[in-house]
């Protein structure tokens, strides 16, 4: 099954996904980004209950490691308590920077970037992969397992301070994100340049033919059919919420696991598919992405977020090298990064470890 | 100070070509196999073995001495089954997730949930062993003039090796398995490989490991058999 299904598959790196089963806030969920392709795969969804059950963990963690690390001084008795069995006597803190990275291939990648080049930059690095959704490894964060990780603006923004109404720009987003990570303890530093986000993709055939540039151009092009994921038909960026916000009743719906939208789309079986714009599929297919001009997909550039008393145990050099790691991340640099790992097939470290070669950083 | 980082001009390594085996996800491309075997299955296979032996070692240490002091104190042998039984009834994934709020995303946390599913087996075994020893050959070694800590040392023990070795073979594939799971906790093992390549399905990466893990588990047992097979000769002689 799995050999019919690659190509399917091979999008899924790209995708950025918090499990995003477990947040009912408030009145709209906004179930962003909840989707893994391919979840129909019974691999999958199992896997996604297994990171349920962890999910459960992580935040008794939370607790457990709240009051056994509260005798030292933040930071460093926190992580002394979640490394004890490995670190031993972390607590005194000087030395081990705990990088974490959440539950999908461009985060594995962007963990691996900080963690090899603050080892290169002699920092002893415990390095945590797949530590899941936003909620859990936040909260990993705040209870000081986790010193520094990857954390996109958009998801800081919804998931984690529940915002319901999304700022006009990037820049607004990423205020929003620092502030409200500075309130909690944690140094929001520089956004990388790229975003990975939902996006609206039609093939370039299908763009001529109807003078598309926009979702809104979209309207009044009669009847065609637009292909998510089964879990983003409602919720605030699902199919719902596109046809309420474009007003575009003139577009059907077909649900796919995510990675067959590029198959369907140039076999003609659907018209517009929605898209991770990271994704190493998008470069290869002859594809254009709507704009989209009432901003319903947010921004989602990433940020490193630390938590602020790391930056007091460690050098003014720490935060310099993850800003130069950020203004690397290019839109380009993430896609052949994500395609390295989708399509080559390289584990993250490796793919990791050749780029901040080529950039001088080992 | 912060803002946006401004775009770098970031030099993209060239990852090379893809195979058209690797391209087509055909069922296993050695090629591939073979150029990640240095960097990622090798440190994985050593892990996992790195893994299990130790979950074995100390599982085997506990469930010893509790099965010595069950043999002693009979009305001990049902609370220590008993319990070792939940343990091993937990489900792995499960018990690996109850321990991290104690034990942290650690090495520690993966072995005590190995060790917990070796007792109930290893337990019984040498339990099973020692029991298992004829009353008449226990008799005489009294009569030859031989105490308690003797007559365990010299007949009970060597007498329990083919029951303790079949336990300790049943344990060690069990763990090989289980311990594929622990990647769930930290990166390490050959779960590690098989969980990766989950969200995004590569069959080479689902066989190489699994495969792995399948050599692995023979190995130990044809190991753990020789090993029986070493320390009671005379079970050899008599056939």
């Amino acid at each position: 099954m799995t050999v019919k299904t690659r190509s399917t598959s091979s999008s899924i790196p790209g995708t950025c996904c918090d499990a995003r089963t477990t947040t009912p806030r408030r009145r709209s969920p906004r179930p962003r980004r909840s989707g893994r392709p391919g979840h129909r795969d019974g691999l999958v969804t199992r896997r996604r209950a297994l990171t349920g059950v962890a999910g459960a963990a992580g935040l008794l963690a939370l607790g457990a490691c709240g009051t056994g690390g509260s005798t030292g001084s933040g930071a460093g008795s926190g992580s002394g308590a979640a490394t004890g069995a490995g670190g031993g006597s972390a607590s005194g803190g000087s030395g081990v920077i705990t990088v974490g990275s959440k539950g999908f291939s461009e985060s594995w990648i962007n963990g691996e970037l900080y963690a090899q080049a603050l080892r290169a930059r002699g920092y002893e690095v415990d390095l945590k992969t797949n530590v899941g959704s936003a909620e859990l490894i936040d909260a990993a964060q705040q209870s000081g397992q986790i010193d520094l990780y990857p954390e996109y603006t958009g998801v800081i923004v919804m998931t984690l301070a529940g915002e319901e109404e999304l700022m006009d720009t990037g820049e607004g987003t990423y205020d929003f994100a620092r502030r409200f990570e500075a309130d909690r303890g944690v140094t929001v530093l520089n956004a990388t340049p790229f975003e990975n986000k939902n996006a609206i993709a039609v093939t370039r055939d299908f763009a001529d033919q109807h003078g598309l540039r926009t979702i809104e151009d979209l309207r009044g092009i009669g009847d065609f059919t637009y292909s998510t994921y089964p879990e983003n038909v409602s919720g605030g960026q699902g199919y719902d919420a596109i046809v309420a916000a474009y007003d575009l009743p003139n577009m059907g719906l077909q649900t796919l696991s995510i990675g067959l939208n590029y198959q369907a789309l140039e076999k003609g079986e659907i018209q517009a598919a929605d898209v991770f714009t990271t994704d190493p599929q998008l470069l290869r297919s002859d594809l254009v992405v709507l704009e989209d001009t009432k901003n319903l997909f947010g921004f989602q550039n990433v940020v490193p977020c630390l938590r602020t008393d790391l930056l007091d145990r460690v050098g003014d050099d720490v935060p310099e090298l993850l800003d130069t790691i950020s203004s690397l991340m290019t839109l380009e640099a993430v896609q052949a990064m994500n395609s390295a790992s989708a399509i080559n097939r390289l584990d993250p470290a490796q793919v990791a470890q050749r780029f901040l070669e080529a950039n001088d950083l080992l | 100070m912060s803002g946006f980082a401004p775009a770098g001009d970031p030099v993209i390594p060239d990852y090379g070509d893809v195979s058209q085996c690797v391209a087509n996800n055909d069922l296993f491309c050695a090629d591939w196999f073979a150029a990640q075997w240095p960097e990622v299955f090798q440190p994985a296979l050593l892990e996992h073995i790195l893994m299990t032996v130790l979950a074995i070692a100390i599982g085997f240490v506990i469930s010893f001495l509790a099965a010595v002091l069950a043999y002693r104190k009979r009305w001990l042998t049902a609370p220590i089954g008993v319990t070792a039984t939940i343990l091993y009834t937990l489900p792995p994934l499960a018990l690996f997730q109850l321990l991290v709020p104690l034990t942290g995303l650690t090495l520690l946390t993966v072995e005590i949930a190995l060790v917990c599913f070796t007792l109930v087996i290893l337990f019984r075994a040498v339990l099973s062993g020692l029991t298992g020893v004829p009353e008449d050959v226990k008799r005489s070694a009294r009569g030859m003039g031989m105490d308690q800590g003797q007559i365990l040392r010299r007949i009970e023990l060597p007498l329990a090796i083919p029951s303790i070795i079949s336990g300790l073979r049943i344990a060690t594939v069990l763990t090989v398995s289980i311990a594929t799971i622990a990647a769930f906790v930290v990166d390490s093992g050959l779960g590690s490989p098989i969980l990766k390549a989950i969200s995004s399905p590569f069959n080479t990466q689902f066989i190489g490991a699994g495969a792995l893990a399948v050599l692995l588990a023979f190995a130990l047992d044809a190991l753990l058999t020789l090993l029986g097979k070493a320390l009671t000769p005379w079970t050899k002689a008599r056939s």
